[in-house]
């Protein structure tokens, strides 16, 4: 949860300190902004042909067309592009810099560009602006580079940000993701008094197993189960780490006083846990889950009536 | 703070209430290793419901008291170890080997109810 929280809230991941460090990191000085200024007029005059470079490269490519399709997302897409170019050129790089450009990859992350596309993309957008640069020295090879180089500069410096928006995105994706699984994850069902059943369907990966862990717990206590059958028909393959995790569930169980019996082993990982040579003399096993409930229901004896039970604790 | 031992029937109860020190431990160890012969019992429940940290030494100690108070007669069982208890021990590797566990005082008394029974007819 913790995670998720911090991931969703990007800007306190771009303080002042982390934007003084990033200038740092792109080595953009004083004689750098200089530059830029000087060129700032020859790249505003052709604005619309440098933001055009941008998309017309994105269409050539079948990939950017769920992007190029939504008139929406494009309209702001572009206005934020062109915002973009300007702001460079602006030599003011500060917090609403950062907001604007983490703004325009999350838009361009939603609409699943892929990030080497984008980076074509990018660059050329770069090489137009870039020609105008070196138009403007036609005379001076070490002046055009020296102009160029400082906007290069820029030009990587906000790409380390633009990066870093798309794979926040992906990363919250896959918080998202994460939890639809937890809430898909495994139910404990109550079939009668005091017996649980636990029906496991998919992957297991060390995630889920540890969710189906605290879930099951949790469900002894709150159902006041005596026998707990998992039934693992619906897996098709165990690794050692997830069989260790089983283990210590079962171990787990044991301490709060339930009985786990495992069904369902298939074939293929009952082999694979022996190849591995995971330790399963503490996992009470049955063949399938119909034995499993017929153990339960012997060890459960036959269910009590309220009366009985009183006087049984009492006597 | 020490435990209280309450007696119902042949049965000892020990409640602890809050987090035990080393000492006191020890101490209910050797109080319920008396208390056991003393008063004839053929069971003790020990309930850590209230315990939501159980480290090494008090699993070895309660161990220790099981087995101990199995030679004098009486079977123990420890109820109401807490979900996160329970996975921390057994991550720990602390698995309470050769102990009864029980989910709560009533389960516990009824799992005391069948050693004993069954005791008998073996006997």
């Amino acid at each position: 949860m913790l995670e998720a929280q911090s991931n969703t809230d990007h800007s306190a991941k771009f303080d002042a300190t982390d934007l003084d460090r990033r200038l740092s990191f792109g080595n953009i000085g004083p004689e750098d902004r200089a530059c830029i200024d000087e060129i700032k007029d020859d790249v505003l005059e052709r604005l619309d042909e440098h933001v055009e470079a941008f998309f017309s490269h994105l269409a050539r490519h079948e990939e950017a067309q769920g992007l190029l399709r939504r008139s929406d997302v494009m309209e702001d897409a572009r206005k934020l592009e062109r915002e973009h170019i300007i702001a460079m050129v602006s030599g003011r790089y500060g917090h609403s810099y950062f907001e604007q450009r983490f703004r325009l990859g999350e838009i361009y992350n939603r609409a699943q560009v892929d990030i080497a596309l984008f980076m074509g993309a990018f660059h050329n957008q770069m090489g137009s602006i870039g020609w105008r640069i070196m138009a403007r020295y036609p005379k001076d090879s070490d002046k055009a580079f020296r102009h160029l180089f400082a906007f290069k500069k820029v030009a990587f410096f906000d790409l380390g940000i633009l990066v870093d928006a798309m794979m926040t995105a992906r990363e919250q994706t896959i918080v998202r993701q994460q939890e639809a699984i937890r809430e898909l994850s495994t139910p404990a069902l109550q079939v009668r008094d005091r017996l649980l059943i636990l029906p496991i369907i998919g992957l297991l990966d060390s995630f889920r197993a540890k969710q189906l862990t605290d879930g099951l717990l949790q469900a002894i206590r709150s159902h006041r189960a005596k026998v707990v059958v998992m039934d693992l028909t619906g897996v098709a393959t165990v690794d050692s780490k997830v069989a260790n995790h089983l283990i210590q569930t079962v171990a787990a169980a044991r301490l709060m006083g339930a009985i786990v019996i495992v069904t369902g082993l298939s074939a293929e990982v009952a082999q694979s846990l022996v190849t591995l040579g995971v330790d399963l003399r503490g996992l009470n096993t049955i063949g399938d889950l119909q034995g499993g409930i017929e153990e339960a229901e012997r060890l459960l004896g036959p269910p009590p009536s309220r009366g009985e039970r009183h006087l049984s604790v009492v006597g | 703070m020490p435990v209280p031992v309450l007696k119902q029937g042949d049965v000892l109860i020990a409640s602890i209430q809050s987090a035990l020190t080393d000492r006191d431990l020890l101490q209910l160890k050797d109080e319920l290793a008396e208390k056991v012969g003393q008063f004839r019992s053929s069971g003790v429940i020990i309930d850590v419901t209230a315990l939501d940290v159980m480290d090494s030494f008090a699993t070895r100690t309660l161990r220790g008291l099981a087995a101990a108070t199995k030679l004098r007669g009486a079977e123990t069982v420890i109820v109401g170890i807490q979900p996160d208890v329970a996975m921390a021990l057994v991550e720990l590797g602390l698995t309470l080997e050769g102990v009864e566990t029980a989910l709560d005082l009533e389960e516990g008394l009824e799992t005391l109810r069948a050693a004993v029974d069954a005791h008998r007819h073996g006997g």
